[in-house]
């Protein structure tokens, strides 16, 4: 009796546990009229990983076209083929520096805090002189730090006697270190199509065309002409590269242009930053009061040079500009820049800049929809998540914003994003292309990526 | 008797475990494994002791002395799918224990007149997510425990009509943990901890009308408690560089349980068969803020207010019994079936992992054994499967949770 009740009672119990489980539902995930069965992704830092001011293996992994591409895996993208950076992951920028990392800086004035500060003394620098290209193993991620809209179809983009020279692509290049000296230098463009053309691509270019310019304070580096040949103006350069997709029937998302000053680079150093007691405020009224300026105790204005400003070329700066992360910090604490000494015109972008560049990227954004209308490709609205970044929202409990380190989705140059941000910006990609070819793919766990990482 | 007293101490000990929370808000409502089996009603019928929590009105038409334990261990699982990733994470919850112990006493000068004491745990909750999943930066665990104590007096005022009060001691520990979104330099994430103990006094009020017939009727009302959190605590547990920002500390708070009004009718259609239902009004209202307040504030760690919002709530619970009886014997069997359908507290937009509730329909069966006129067995079993699909406000959680509870029940009579 007993033996058969526990043949009846052990059964049940056991499946009473298993009842007790929710079923996973089946998914439904599928490329909807994409196919990525041959892929490619073409950009500048963003696709190829940059952040933390430097290339490094870290950022590669959590770049943005690798993050994506490992997500299109699921509906049947190959996997990722990128010009990887040695496995030590010190990074490495233009300048030859290692990637940042947040450390302990002690200032001027002696007090140490939490700062971005340099991997190590010196980037890998070998990683430029040494050839990541391997004929066997096409890329899939064509990432170029610092390649621009115009660099795209360029030839002289791999010309190590020009100026438009890249070495981040000369590494990847299928010609700079094979073919020396024949003097004919592949195009980015080239490299990608070398191979047979993919079935899918994702382009994210532009930044790059007006980027620096924006850094250096509207001093230098010129923004990229509208108009011009291909290699020369940004119309024709992105013209030439969709009609090479859509002959060969490629699908393709492409990005806009974000708002480059929604970036914490412009927005860390607040307007009216310049904090006096009652001492400071004092002798810069005695400085500053003959030519109209005066100073309170509290928040101030910073002092900027203005050309344009009266004879002596001064003024206190005005809500809306932007005062640059690259001023030096300890000359704005110890050695009164910003007050006595005024900030220099590559430190600060005015209102005019300021209109000057978003016009610049309108334009272009113009250009970006329209080819992308003409050829069917999707394109993503990145504008709106800068946009969206910059007000700050809840995710998943976490709060996302553009404040630099706190803020959670840019990396420590305060211009690109770290992984975490660029999960989240593939999810605008996946979200673009789901939308424009019908697909079902789903979303990246974005929380799941790092953010800044806190010694 | 000796040996059954023994018995039920030991059990009662094993019994001091979390509870889970799978019924309405984080309220649970197993209190009678009788009620259990007919759809968690019955404050109409006078079965055992644990009409002193049903109904204190009606404890007075007991026949006898009587003591009643009994337990309802929770297997409950809850799977989360998050609507943008099409992930999918469950609950690893421990299993829940709720149990009950009452005690009732008829008194022997004055017959009109019957005391009891009861011990009982209607809230509590241990919610454990399964680690690493989407919404780790909300909550990861969530632990409560809530015992009410309640010595309760019953007067028969006509041969008709009881009245019966109750004074409620509710004591209770949470602990809610929850990852935070600051990384270590090798990636792993920081977490925080608040933990504290509660307590406050409420009443529990009834009236039972029994007219004779084949109906009798119950009012109850059980007050809501506020229960203040005491000696609360928050633990960081952050990188160096970020000590200063979240600084371990004293904080404080509080959890308001709702009350509870019922009113309960039960048919005897024929001699051995019982129909009950009742009706809960449920006063969740009380829950609109859950508000940290921390001892140490600093830029990083300023005081919370988070909404919950909840909403008054009323629940249906019906069920009916059949004693098997032989000849003229007194029954020993008893067999039950019941059900019912509750809607949520939870408004949309408020869903959190803490509770993921839903309206739901549920159904309970159970059976009584009496091995003597004085020694007698309950069993009962619980059934439930909710979903629901929201984006939380706060969080942005967005996704849906699924639950499947299963609660069976076994509970002791010795009545004298």
């Amino acid at each position: 009796m007993v033996m058969g009740m526990n043949r009846i009672f052990i059964p049940l119990i056991v499946f009473s546990f298993m009842a007790c489980k929710p079923k996973k539902p089946t998914p439904i995930i599928t490329a909807g009229q994409a196919d990525f069965s041959t892929y490619i992704s073409v950009g500048d830092g963003h696709m190829a990983g940059y952040m933390d001011d430097g290339l490094s293996l870290d950022g590669q992994t959590n770049s943005l076209g690798a993050i994506l591409q490992q997500q299109l895996m699921m509906v049947g993208a190959p996997p990722i083929e990128m010009p990887w950076m040695s496995d030590q992951n010190v990074g490495l920028n233009l300048s030859g520096l290692s990637r940042l990392i947040l450390g302990y800086k002690t200032d001027c004035q002696g007090i140490t805090s939490l700062s971005p500060v340099r991997f190590s003394l010196q980037g890998e620098t070998t990683s430029l002189s040494t050839s990541a290209y391997n004929p066997s193993k096409k890329f899939t991620n064509f990432g170029v730090p610092g390649a621009r809209m115009i660099d795209l179809v360029s030839t002289s983009f791999g010309n190590p006697n020009l100026p438009q020279h890249n070495p981040f692509f000369a590494r990847m290049s299928m010609d700079q270190f094979n073919l020396p000296g024949s003097g004919n230098f592949s195009s980015l463009q080239e490299n990608a199509f070398n191979g047979g053309y993919p079935t899918f691509c994702s382009l994210y270019l532009g930044i790059e065309d007006v980027l620096p310019y924006a850094k250096s304070g509207a001093t230098t580096n010129p923004m990229s002409p509208i108009a011009g040949f291909p290699g020369v103006g940004f119309e024709e350069s992105l013209g030439q590269w969709c009609e090479q997709l859509y002959a060969q029937n490629v699908k393709a998302v492409i990005a806009t242009i974000p708002n480059v000053s929604l970036c914490p680079f412009f927005n860390t150093i607040p307007y009216n930053g310049l904090t006096l007691d009652a001492e400071k405020a004092a002798s810069l009224n005695q400085i500053y009061n003959p030519i109209g300026i005066s100073f309170v105790v509290g928040a101030n204005p910073f002092i900027v040079a203005d050309p344009n400003a009266g004879m002596f070329g001064v003024r206190p700066a005005v809500p809306g500009e932007k005062i640059l992360l690259s001023v030096p910090l300890d000359s704005v604490k110890c050695h009164q820049m910003g007050s006595v000494f005024p900030f220099r015109n590559e430190f600060v972008l005015t209102l005019e800049e300021l209109s000057e560049i978003q016009n610049r990227i309108d334009a272009f954004n113009n250009i970006i929809r329209q080819k992308a209308a003409t050829y069917g490709f999707a394109v993503v609205e990145t504008n709106a998540f800068y946009q969206k970044l910059s007000s700050g929202f809840a995710f998943n409990g976490v709060t996302l914003s553009s404040k630099f380190v706190s803020g959670g989705a840019f990396s420590l140059d305060g211009i690109h994003l770290n992984p975490r941000g660029n999960a989240m910006l593939a999810n605008e990609f996946i979200m673009a292309i789901n939308k424009k070819f019908s697909a079902k793919i789903p979303l990246i766990n974005a929380l799941a990526f790092n953010a800044i990482l806190f010694p | 008797m000796p040996i059954n007293v023994k018995f039920l101490l030991l059990l009662f000990l094993s019994w001091i475990s979390p509870v889970y929370v799978f019924c309405q808000g984080f309220q649970v409502n197993f209190q009678g494994q009788k009620q259990q089996g007919m759809g968690c009603s019955g404050s109409a019928l006078v079965q055992d002791a644990s009409v002193l929590f049903y109904n204190p009105g009606g404890a007075c038409f007991a026949s006898k002395r009587e003591l009643n334990v009994a337990s309802t261990p929770i297997f409950a699982n809850v799977m989360y799918v998050d609507s943008s990733t099409q992930q999918v994470f469950r609950t690893e919850n421990p299993v829940g224990t709720p149990f009950s112990c009452y005690a009732l006493i008829k008194s022997q000068k004055f017959h009109r007149l019957a005391y009891g004491l009861s011990i009982t745990t209607p809230f509590g909750s241990t919610v454990q997510y399964e680690e690493d999943w989407i919404g780790r930066f909300a909550l990861t665990r969530l632990a409560m425990k809530v015992f009410h104590l309640q010595p309760t007096m019953s007067f028969k005022i006509t041969d008709n009509l009881g009245l019966g009060a109750g004074l409620v001691w509710s004591s209770g520990a949470v602990s809610l943990q929850k990852d935070l979104p600051v990384q270590f330099d090798d990636g792993t994430f920081g977490a925080a901890e608040i933990s504290g103990k509660a307590s406050g006094f409420g009443y529990n009020l009834g009236i039972f009308y029994n007219p004779g017939g084949v109906l009798t009727a119950g009012l109850s009302y059980r007050s809501g408690i506020h229960m203040a959190i005491s000696s609360g605590q928050v633990e960081f547990n952050v990188p160096e560089a970020l000590a200063p920002n979240f600084p371990n500390g004293a904080l404080a708070s509080s959890l308001p349980l709702p009350s509870v009004t019922t009113l309960g009718i039960n048919l005897r259609p024929k001699n051995n068969w019982n129909v009950v239902l009742d009706v809960n009004w449920v006063g969740w209202k009380t829950y609109d803020t859950l508000a940290f307040d921390y001892e140490n504030n600093t830029p990083s760690l300023l005081d919370t207010k988070s909404a919950r919002n909840y909403k008054n709530i009323i629940a249906f619970r019906t069920g009916i019994q059949y004693a098997v009886q032989r000849n003229d014997e007194d029954p020993k069997v008893w067999f039950r079936l019941g059900g019912g359908f509750g809607f949520s507290p939870v408004k949309a937009g408020y869903l959190t992992p803490e509770t993921p509730d839903a309206n739901r329909w549920y159904g309970t069966a159970g059976f009584s054994y009496a091995f003597s006129p004085h020694f007698s067995m309950d069993a009962s079993v619980y059934l439930t499967r909710i979903q629901r699909g929201d984006t939380n406000l706060e969080t942005g959680l967005s996704g849906t949770f699924t639950t499947i509870a299963l609660a069976p029940g076994i509970g002791l009579n010795y009545k004298w």
